[in-house]
């Protein structure tokens, strides 16, 4: 092995075999937004073997502050998350194989992206999908590590199938989820404590040192100056749904899944239509021009101005409608357009 | 007596990092209740900790045990 780990190896409990292991791992990081970005800098320099990370969203200026792999040309040319956080791993650690995803994770997409994975790593803002990444981690028995932060405060905890209690046996149902993120910002030292944490069980994980992964919540505030550990094994739930004797995977059903979401403190609608799409963007470029909106785009996305909203229309038939919280207008915005 | 501590947006709400009050023999859930009422604040999907272990809605509080109160944030 080369010098280029060597740091690594030296620290004894992941010594050169714990190096192997790592090199021969492959980690799912569900977002490259703020955790998603410092999670996956840390996989790919800790030398991972393979990562898969997907986005749904795109880098925007406001992201700069704390999204570490993104540049300000990658929020001038409006490049898909998935899409930049790639190029930038890429130059970071050219040994490491990594795929991007530019979608959403739904259930469906999770399940077709879990095979062969070593460990998920929950870098997501909304608990929907977190959810479903329990689901799926129970089904097919990859550890996942989740990972959450707003304002100056911060928490992460570990699942492992079959050993610790899962997220549904906390929860018991998805928190309301507007209750934190419109109002307290973000700082980012907060985001890279939460990676600090996740990053950390993700090498005990990857380095099969089973016996340090933590067992607890942590959950802590750099501004208020707290930090509490909170032992989990009691909540295990032997009639959970989701890790239970007689489990059903819930949040795998996609009954259960809405097809447009508020996005968390963005005055932003995500829709999504039922099936995936592959839309060809000249051609309704065209279109949308000839009826006097103003368009732009790359590649990957279409950004459609309007009176008081703007819609980014991806190749897969997602939008997101910019301006407004309104579920129903966002959809008659997309009907418009899209028929 | 019962020490009662708040993390993330529950703290700003109270306005303090913890209270004391006598809630020995109650459950966690009612003293959920009893803090919706005092505080206003929504605990319903809020995780409780006595004495640093996840504490389930029908936990009974001993005298002395400390209680916290730990919203699931989603942010990432």
């Amino acid at each position: 092995m080369s010098e280029r780990y060597s740091r690594q190896t030296l620290f004894a409990p992941i010594g050169k075999e714990g190096q192997e292991k790592i090199r021969s791992k492959h980690v799912l990081i569900i977002g490259a937004g703020a955790l998603g970005s410092g999670n996956a800098e840390m996989m790919a320099r800790s030398g991972a073997g393979k990562l898969t990370i997907i986005d749904r969203d795109y880098v925007e200026e406001s992201n700069l502050q704390r999204q570490q792999l993104f540049a300000e040309s990658d929020a001038a040319e409006k490049m898909p998350k998935a899409a930049a956080a790639e190029k930038r791993l890429k130059q970071i650690n050219s040994e490491v194989e990594i795929r991007s995803i530019i979608g959403d994770a739904t259930p469906e997409k999770l399940e077709e992206l879990a095979d062969g994975v070593d460990l998920i790593l929950d870098s997501t803002d909304n608990f929907e999908t977190r959810m479903a990444i329990n689901d799926i981690s129970q089904k097919y028995t990859i550890p996942w590590i989740y990972g959450a932060c707003v304002g100056s405060f911060g928490m992460s905890m570990t699942i492992l199938p079959g050993k610790t209690p899962c997220m549904n046996c906390l929860l018991k149902k998805i928190p309301i989820q507007g209750m934190t993120c419109d109002t307290g910002g973000i700082i980012a030292p907060a985001v890279q404590m939460v990676v600090a944490h996740q990053a950390a069980e993700a090498l005990k994980i990857l380095a099969e040192d089973w016996e340090a992964v933590r067992t607890a919540m942590v959950s802590f505030d750099l501004w208020r100056n707290q930090y509490t550990s909170m032992k989990v094994s009691k909540a295990k739930d032997e009639g959970c749904l989701s890790c239970g004797k007689d489990r059903t995977y819930p949040y795998l059903q996609a009954e259960n899944m809405m097809k447009s979401t508020i996005l968390c403190g963005r005055d932003t609608v995500q829709i999504r239509p039922p099936k995936e799409l592959l839309i060809e963007f000249t051609e309704i470029a065209r279109q949308l021009k000839s009826l006097g909106y103003q368009v732009k785009g790359n590649p990957y996305l279409l950004s459609v101005e309007m009176e008081e909203q703007r819609m980014v229309l991806f190749k897969d038939g997602r939008a997101l409608i910019h301006g407004t919280k309104d579920l129903a207008h966002a959809k008659s915005i997309y009907q418009r357009i899209m028929g | 007596m019962n020490k009662i501590m708040f993390f993330a947006h529950l703290r700003d709400r109270v306005g303090e990092e913890s209270v004391t009050r006598d809630v020995s023999g109650k459950t966690i859930a009612e003293l959920k209740q009893l803090l919706e009422e005092e505080f206003g604040l929504k605990l319903d999907s809020v995780m409780a900790a006595v004495n640093e272990e996840f504490a389930s809605d029908d936990e009974v509080i001993q005298n002395g045990d400390a209680v916290a109160f730990i919203p699931p944030v989603s942010g990432g």
